[in-house]
């Protein structure tokens, strides 16, 4: 008996030693006869902030809910903290804590009742989550507001009361489905100051979506989804590296006639068309400005110099702005009235997962 | 054994907190039985004298009116299912790691706890009603009353499990509780109609329900004789019946749960 326990701390040790918390290889995921995911590979390290960027329908959410055991993948294997997401589901599951992208609270309850069925949910000591549910919620603002029911939150109380409770049973991966989706400019630098003070704290791993660059940018490691494919997977520095040192965006009157000309003088220089506007990629920008503006015949008609940003990154891999549409994929169909769907209990042909 | 008994009693205990909550809800779902048998059973009354009858019309419509009360609180409360997963917070307790049959099993028992509640608040009026119950036939009641809401509740867990909209819900279970408590021999005894309904309402639980209702709740204010008359099933029949519907529809409910998505 006491070997056997000794073994399984031995156990939990180990998961709790393992370099890479998430690893996913060549996830695919088809939703009647669209690719969701097309082949998905990454791994995130243990302590890491780790962004998951790209457009609404690419394939964020479900790679999230695969790892987060709520949905499953076509083919491909994934691993959250060393366990796998099919046969070890319950496993990985407690090794994690998750905000998802819609507010799912119970309104009927106070905050500290949600995290009470959320902390036995976890099989939380209660002693433990006493102790943490203070230390949370005052780390969060909301130690004053705990005996108040959840429907008089604000939004951003909500999103706070969401990150508690995700943490309130130590997970060792932290999982953020756009976790300032809808918020203001300062709750949300609100949301990021938490994130990194739980960082710090708490060793946690975290692992967000995200279609804001700018947020993109205070994660340690992003991977570029596209099309649920990633298209390109580093820091955010070396990222911008990939893109070159200045971005000039200019506008002419005659811009099919300006970059011929601009081709011809300036042969090392790159320059692309992009919507109605020509980018160009130099060393010196700020030098490069006035020489530009001589050296071009076509009636300038607006121009500007910009620092490389993961916007730029975003679009000189996939060659289009990050907003400019939904590319087409919808992450959940939602049928209207269904019942028909009573009747599928008995063709157990349709495969779900447990 | 322990970690399962509290994960029912988490899920559990979250149905009770909503529905102890929402008082308006807790005092609609008595008030209205009440006001029926109060209003509708002493109007219909003067229509079934008991020169007519044999016994008074309210001791034969007490059973069914707190029998369909007790059933449509125990399916109604199952709703919470289908909120749950409409605003997402079924999603929460479904990537905890909880069993999904454990989860089923607190949530029908937490409607049934719902149905009880009422079930007693009901009872309590008896003595204004003229009808006699002692305290163990008052126990035995409340286990009839137990039996038919988790048969409820669960049946209740099954329509729910599957339906994204809580519109559906009450669609469907509007066409499931309509034709029951028609067939039910709440309004009127069975054992009168023509065939027909009775081979219906054979399939009917509610049917076997009401009348273990009436065998046990009568049987201190009424001869055996005079309660057959309103009755269509022998009271172990009647049990034996909703052991197994329970049995079945428990069954069936984490089944089909265990194969919804979210």
């Amino acid at each position: 008996m006491c070997s056997l326990s000794e073994k399984a701390e031995q156990i939990k040790e180990n998961q709790n030693n393992i370099l890479e918390v998430i690893q996913v290889e060549n996830l695919k995921k088809r939703y009647k006869n669209i690719n969701a995911l097309d082949g998905v590979s990454f791994s995130v390290k243990r302590g890491e902030i780790f962004g998951l960027l790209g457009p609404n329908g690419a394939g964020k959410t479900t790679i999230i809910n695969i790892l987060c055991t709520l949905s499953q993948s076509s083919s491909g294997v994934a691993y959250v903290n060393g366990y796998n997401v099919y046969s070890q589901s319950s496993s990985a599951r407690k090794s994690i804590g998750l905000v998802f992208q819609e507010t799912i609270l119970d309104n009927h309850l106070t905050a500290e009742e949600n995290l009470y069925l959320h902390a036995m949910l976890y099989g939380v000591p209660l002693k433990e989550y006493t102790r943490r549910k203070r230390e949370l919620l005052k780390l969060c603002e909301l130690w004053d507001k705990r005996k108040m029911k959840v429907e008089t939150f604000s939004g951003g109380m909500k999103r706070r009361l969401e990150l508690v409770r995700a943490l309130i049973h130590w997970p060792q991966i932290l999982f953020l489905d756009e976790p300032t989706i809808g918020l203001d400019p300062q709750t949300r630098k609100k949301i990021w100051d938490y994130i990194f003070t739980l960082r710090k704290k708490g060793n946690v791993t975290i692992f967000l979506t995200t279609q804001y660059l700018s947020e993109a940018e205070n994660c340690d490691r992003i991977a570029i989804l596209d099309h649920g494919a990633v298209v390109a997977i580093d820091n955010p520095e070396n990222l911008k590296k990939m893109v070159g040192e200045d971005i000039i965006f200019f506008k002419t009157e005659n811009n099919q006639l300006a970059e011929e000309e601009f081709h011809k003088k300036f042969p090392k220089y790159p320059i692309k068309l992009i919507g109605k506007e020509l980018r160009v990629k130099v060393s010196n920008g700020d030098k490069f400005l006035p020489i530009l503006v001589k050296s071009i015949s076509p009636h300038i008609v607006s121009m500007e110099l910009r620092r490389p940003t993961l916007e730029d990154v975003f679009l000189e891999i996939t060659g289009r702005k990050i907003r400019e549409n939904n590319n087409g994929i919808e992450e959940e169909i939602e049928e209207k009235f269904d019942l028909s769907s009573l009747f599928s209990f008995f063709s157990s042909s349709k495969k779900n997962n447990e | 054994m322990n970690k399962k008994i509290k994960t029912l009693y988490i899920i559990w205990y979250r149905e009770v907190l909503i529905y102890l909550r929402n008082t308006v809800k807790f005092f609609t779902s008595i008030f209205l039985p009440i006001l029926i048998l109060v209003f509708f059973g002493t109007g219909l009354k003067t229509m079934f004298p008991i020169s007519i009858l044999g016994y008074d019309f309210v001791q034969f419509f007490f059973p069914g009116v707190l029998g369909l009360s007790i059933s449509i609180m125990a399916i109604s409360s199952t709703m919470s299912i289908v909120w749950d997963r409409e605003f997402g917070f079924l999603k929460e307790i479904l990537v905890s790691p909880i069993s999904r049959s454990y989860i089923i099993l607190g949530k029908i028992l937490g409607a049934t706890t719902t149905a009880l509640i009422q079930g007693i608040l009901i009872l309590s009026i008896i003595p204004y009603l003229g009808i006699n119950l002692n305290a163990f036939l008052f126990m035995k009641a409340m286990l009839v009353i137990f039996l038919i809401s988790y048969g409820m509740a669960a049946l209740g867990i099954f329509l729910a499990s599957r339906l994204k909209k809580m519109e559906s819900f009450s669609i469907v279970s509007q066409i499931i509780i309509a034709p029951m408590a028609f067939l039910s021999g709440a309004f009127f005894p069975l054992s009168n109609a023509p065939s027909w309904m009775i081979k219906i309402a054979n399939y009917n639980p509610l049917s076997y329900g009401i009348d273990a209702l009436r065998w046990v709740i009568l049987s201190g204010s009424l001869e055996k004789s005079e309660i057959l008359t309103i009755t269509s099933h022998p009271l172990l029949l009647c049990i034996t019946v909703f052991l197994v519907f329970n049995f079945l529809i428990t069954f069936f409910s984490i089944r089909i749960f265990n194969k919804s998505i979210y």
